[in-house]
């Protein structure tokens, strides 16, 4: 299972530490003083060479690091620059390809911890601290090796939505096995929802019915609806998931009521989804052994406060999801749109509704959250909508109240052209000042008035009689709270998930073996979903194709000739199995020691802290490098 | 005659019919280069003593300001300026102490290495 | 004549930007052999150039730089910098390459990049990787963190002098090196061919790229990086630190008179980034941002606008209708002001356009693959796989296939790798079935 460290003899105990502090480009020099960093850690007893770059991390700074370890310089690095999120792993690299053990390496932080929260003399001061710290830790490094674990060559996939079926079927074509576990009775998400996709025309069943039938159609694909997973185990490449399946009758709908037109399954059915032919006839607990968990668990569509423009207090004031819902089971050949039995002479669509809201403007919700973000897809949705209305009921006039028009994407700014074009009447107002939703008053033919101060006509004040008033919702994350608490997954401010980098590493976690795919990580139209799932899938193909995992090897190492065999370290360790008390014999007598299972230690030091006889320790951060870390941090000689 | 004495030979040879080949050139790019070493030249000895601002340097020089900081720019680059403190809206560059050479021997981006 | 070298490969990126290089990581790392062919003379692309990156404002080289090297480093990625495709085109189930790689005038085997033939060159020449505003030689490495490490030499610009081969230490100068030709063989591509800058020049209602003072996107990009042409932000006519920059948006996109009718999608948020950057370099300065919309539409994205606002940068609704050349070298700006006083005047110091994209490369006469409307290489399945191309076994990653921003670029050179892969494991499973 552990590859055992060979040549932790070729290397001495106390290091020659090479010392390399990075510019980073101005973000670390513009607030520290690098070359004065340099001069302190050039006096530093065991610092056999500092040297600076504008920045490390490219080729002729990761040469320089490889020159001095080939040349036999120095055999412990330290590597001052930015969090080590970012960089570990490519000076680690850089170590192995100059021929030493990746572990000799120790990392500063000296941007997110210094540069970029301190200015002035403090900032060198700390900066010289940490990265002498990291010095007098490198010290004391030895060279480890990885722990080697074999990997499932199985992925699964949560969320059953484009995002899923996409990354499920690039993974079962790259030959991978594949679980998708959905939630509900269906497959295809949030796009069900649609009747076509902006801006291409793509009628949304035909979508999901393209994916969903490959998808059930690949032998190498197990999906698995109406299921939730409930408990969560391991590690990358050896994840456990405990999944319950529910059938469909139980809290949602009857299976019956899903098929009122005689439909079988394995069929598109329009706002519910693709409905496949497995659906769970009976509760059943399964447990599914995996390599690695990828989330797909998409978004849903904000739900207006009451009031807000009037919603849920004036039937008249629907959502962009409803208009479309309504439309599309109710199509008619008359001159005007018919809403609810209500001819629609005249209607408003606010945009921005649930999205780009600003603290102090717009009221919080009640869990105290405002979603500050652009939803992405709601311009092109609206106006696709709008000029779909347009076309087919030229008596309905439209008006759009809008902030900004978002057509980013490929073919959406004809959108915008095309509703213009169609007579859609656009008003502009200023977050500040956003449209207010009135009843009429009772001598007044249109039973809604839309206030707004129209920035395009330089802020006059428009009253627009309508009909009809539809709100541009936005995004919102899917509830995961759960797999959140289980997985301990990152989740930004925004209340999506969180990748470790936008472009280092954009579908990771920072839970190995845990991808994202999709709207469970921000607002993206179909395309980009897919776009992001198959990023994830190609993230996991790489992650399983070397066949094995492996893990970082700062875990508890025990010294027997110290271990009394107490006990107190397995009382204290946290992960079940990590420790364990076993049988031995020392010196011809049968006694107890504790043993460690390197894969499922988290290196979390809870036994280090119990052990009285300072038998047991964490490999890459012992005691010792501890202590020395410490005093040379309250030295006063590392700043003068 | 030796081979590698022959070799030489006709590198000079193949040396002279390419430069023969490339006349015209050669001949515009090295008037080229006469100007850029007298605007050098010139833009060197206004920051002789107390160093000066573009618009001081292209005043005293005649040459136009945009390329005088196009020299300055490039000057420093190279090591052989550096810039010194605001005077108004403008920067101030004197000459920098020690030889290019000297300073190239640090890191290409001017940076320094020690020990 | 010797026979044209002939190499086998797996799969063949064309474009060693962040769109390619993705790409070859995420095809290497499956253990794919891998062919990355870039015409520059350093791999990198735009991104290498940029000084900052939104939303996160990471330098661009600290994210740029390790994919780098770690592409140039991989055992099985191939990198061919300084090449021109001549065709790319599909023999059965082979894509065939052939491609020119332009002479360097140095031995790439023996130049160990010490830059002595830079330093004692005579010849100043205008960087372009500096906007202009500064200087290299006709010996030169191309800029400080470019991979390979290896000096090339300008012969538009070179007098032969002969000083540079007298200096190097390797006996690396080759004045007559030739052009060489050679061909990929490989079973699938991904066409990461970037974009370009509108040109300003079409624009004669901004002056044509003529104005003192108006520069580009690209050339802000440089005036603040850390490493640019003068160290810090100045008005390229006379090195004024400048109290008042504006930044025009949609100059060359959204734009019918241009030709370009499509948003080109970064634009607003790199010249939020720029003024942000900006306003932190030049506390004093006043900043302007005239816009139509402001489409900061990706995650974070609305945040770091608002976050703008809130430093004091001022936004203006507006489109700008003509640049002129000002007093003192300043620059006035005609537009349209929407609190009703009509066609108003402002002057700045220093103007930047935010230029839009347009696609590096057309593969007309080169490669049968089919562009859209926009000249952008068209996709045939937008929605549920966004990288297929019309020409089977070729894919499309990045701003290739439409102005994209980085952090959609490099989601989507992951997609055209999963792709790549894909078609790769259907081909050999038919080979085979067929065995």
């Amino acid at each position: 299972m552990t590859d055992k460290k060979t040549d932790k003899e070729t290397i001495p105990a106390k290091g020659k530490v090479g010392v390399y502090i990075c510019y980073c480009g101005g973000n670390i020099s513009d607030h520290v003083e690098v070359e004065k960093v340099r001069e302190s850690m050039e006096k530093i007893p065991g610092v056999e060479v500092a040297r600076t770059d504008m920045f490390m991390c490219s080729d002729p700074g990761q040469e320089m690091i490889m020159q001095d370890l080939k040349s036999g310089t120095v055999d412990r690095v330290v590597v001052a620059s930015c969090a080590p999120s970012l960089h570990e792993t490519t000076f680690r690299s850089a170590i192995s390809r100059a021929g030493a053990n990746p572990y000799i390496y120790e990392h500063a932080n000296i941007r997110e911890q210094v540069s970029w929260v301190h200015h002035g003399d403090q900032a060198t001061d700390k900066a010289i601290r940490l990265v002498a710290a990291a010095t007098a830790k490198a010290e004391g490094l030895k060279p480890l090796e990885p722990i080697r674990m074999e990997a499932r060559q199985h992925v699964t996939v949560i969320g059953g939505g484009i995002a899923g079926l996409r990354t499920a079927k690039d993974l079962a074509d790259c030959g991978v096995a594949v679980a998708l576990i959905e939630k509900s009775p269906f497959l295809g998400g949030q796009i069900a929802q649609l009747e076509r996709l902006a801006p291409t025309g793509d009628p949304a069943a035909d979508i999901v019915t393209e994916l969903a039938g490959e998808v059930l159609g690949d032998p190498g694909i197990t999906v698995h609806t109406c299921s939730l997973v409930e408990t969560f185990n391991g590690y990358v490449g050896n994840f456990t998931l405990g999944v319950k399946k529910r059938p469909p009758d139980t809290d949602c709908e009857k299976l019956s009521s899903l098929n009122p037109s005689g439909r079988t399954p394995g069929e598109f059915i329009p706002f519910k989804g693709f409905y496949p032919e497995s659906v769970a006839a009976r509760a059943e607990e399964l447990s599914i052994e995996t390599g690695v968990v990828v989330l797909a668990t998409g978004f849903k569509s904000y739900t207006p406060r009451r009031g807000e423009y009037g919603y849920a207090e004036f039937p008249e004031v629907i959502t962009l999801p409803e208009l479309i819902r309504i439309m599309a089971e109710n199509k008619t050949t008359d001159n005007c749109l018919e809403i609810n039995g209500r001819q629609v002479r005249s209607m408003a669509m606010i945009h921005c509704v649930g999205s780009r809201q600003i603290p102090g403007i717009h009221p919080e919700d009640e869990s105290g959250n405002f979603n500050e973000y652009c939803s992405r897809t709601c311009c092109s949705a609206t106006l696709d909508t709008a000029g779909t209305i347009r076309q087919s009921y030229p008596g309905t006039r439209i008006f759009e109240l809008y902030r900004d028009i978002r057509t980013y994407g490929r073919g959406q700014e004809e959108l915008y052209e095309q509703a213009a074009k169609n007579k859609v009447v656009f008003l502009r107002f200023e977050a500040d000042e956003s449209p207010e939703v009135i009843r009429s008053n009772d001598h007044d033919d249109f039973p809604l008035r839309v206030k707004v101060k129209d920035v395009l006509t330089f802020g006059e004040e428009v009253e627009v009689p309508v009909d009809l008033v539809v709100l541009a919702t936005g995004m919102e994350p899917n509830n995961v709270s759960e797999l959140v608490d289980m997985m301990k997954l990152p989740v930004g401010p925004d209340r999506f998930l969180l990748e470790v980098h936008p472009k280092l590493r954009p579908v990771e976690l920072p839970v190995g073996g845990i991808l994202l795919a999709g709207t469970c990580q921000a607002p993206m139209d179909v395309g980009e979903a897919c776009s992001a799932a198959a990023a994830a899938a190609v993230k996991a193909a790489v992650l399983l194709g070397r066949g094995y995992v492996e893990l970082d090897p700062f875990v508890a190492e025990v010294d027997l000739e110290k271990c009394r065999g107490t006990g107190a370290c397995v009382e204290a360790c946290l992960n079940e199995g990590a420790l364990n008390l076993v049988e031995m014999e020392v010196d011809g007598e049968m006694v107890q020691r504790a043993q460690v299972t390197s894969a499922l230690c988290w290196g979390c030091g809870a036994c280090v802290a119990v052990c009285s006889e300072n038998a047991i320790d964490i490999n890459g951060w012992t005691l010792k490098q501890y202590e020395a870390m410490v005093d040379i941090i309250v030295a006063d000689e590392a700043t003068a | 005659m030796s081979q590698t004495e022959k070799q030489k030979k006709e590198q000079k040879a193949a040396m002279k019919r390419l430069r023969q080949e490339r006349k015209q050139k050669i001949k515009d790019i090295a008037a080229t280069v006469k100007t850029q070493k007298e605007a050098v030249k010139a833009i060197k000895e206004q920051l002789q003593n107390h160093g000066g601002t573009v618009p001081q340097i292209a005043r005293e020089t005649g040459i136009s300001a945009d390329k005088v900081l196009w020299y300055i720019a490039a000057l420093k680059k190279y090591g052989e300026i550096s810039e010194a403190e605001k005077d108004g809206g403008y920067f101030r560059y004197i000459l920098s102490e020690g030889s290019p050479e000297e300073i190239f021997n640090g890191q290409p981006d001017g940076s320094q290495d020690t020990k | 004549m010797d026979a044209i070298l002939e190499l086998d490969f797996d799969a063949l990126i064309v474009g060693g930007g962040i769109a390619g290089l993705q790409a070859a990581l995420d095809l290497a790392d499956q253990d794919y052999q891998v062919a990355v062919v870039e015409k520059d003379t350093s791999i990198g692309g735009k991104m290498i150039r940029l000084s900052k990156v939104f939303p996160t404002l990471d330098c661009s080289s600290c994210i740029t730089t390790p994919k780098m090297a770690a592409a140039a480093h991989h055992e099985n990625i191939t990198i061919f910098t300084y090449c021109d495709l001549k065709s790319l085109e599909s023999e059965g189930l082979v894509l065939t390459a052939s491609i020119t790689q332009r002479p360097r005038y140095v031995n790439p085997d023996k130049c160990i990049g010490c830059r002595l033939c830079e330093y004692h060159c005579p010849v100043y020449v205008a960087d372009k990787e500096e906007g202009g505003f500064s200087a290299r030689k006709a010996a030169y490495i191309p800029f400080s963190n470019a991979i390979p490490q290896i000096a090339l030499i300008d012969v538009e610009n070179c007098m032969l002098c002969g000083k540079c081969a007298k200096v190097c230490p390797t006996q690396a100068v080759d004045y007559f090196q030739e052009p060489e030709n050679f061909t990929i063989r490989a079973k699938t591509a991904v066409l990461a061919t970037g974009f370009e800058l509108t040109p300003v020049e079409n624009k004669q209602q901004y002056g044509n790229g003529e104005i003192p003072n108006v520069i580009t996107s690209l050339q802000m990009e440089r005036l603040l990086a850390p490493h640019g042409p003068y160290n810090r932000v100045l008005r390229p006519s006379d090195g004024m630190e400048p109290d008042a920059v504006a930044f025009i948006q949609c100059a060359g996109s959204r734009d019918k008179s241009m030709g370009i009718s499509y948003c080109s999608r970064v634009c607003c948020m790199y010249a939020i980034k720029q003024a942000m950057l900006l306003s932190g370099s030049l506390p004093l300065a006043d900043i302007t941002v005239y816009y139509m919309d402001i489409r900061a539409f990706g995650k974070g994205y609305e945040q770091f606008y608002q976050n703008a606002k809130a430093m004091g940068i001022e936004f203006v609704k507006g489109k700008v209708a003509t640049i002129d050349a000002g007093a003192n070298d300043s620059v006035t700006l005609r537009y349209e002001d929407q609190n009703g006083e009509g066609v108003t005047s402002a002057n700045h110091d220093m103007v930047a356009l935010s230029l839009g994209m347009i696609p590096g490369w057309n593969p007309e006469g080169t490669c049968p693959v089919s562009t859209a409307a926009d000249r952008f290489i068209q996709t045939i399945r937008p929605k549920i796989a966004p990288t297929r191309t019309d020409m089977e076994g070729v894919f499309v990653a990045g701003a290739a296939a439409g102005p994209k921003d980085i952090v959609d670029t490099i989601t989507e050179a992951g997609a055209a790798a999963m792709e790549a892969a894909k078609y790769m494991t259907a081909m050999e499973t038919a080979r085979k079935a067929v065995a």
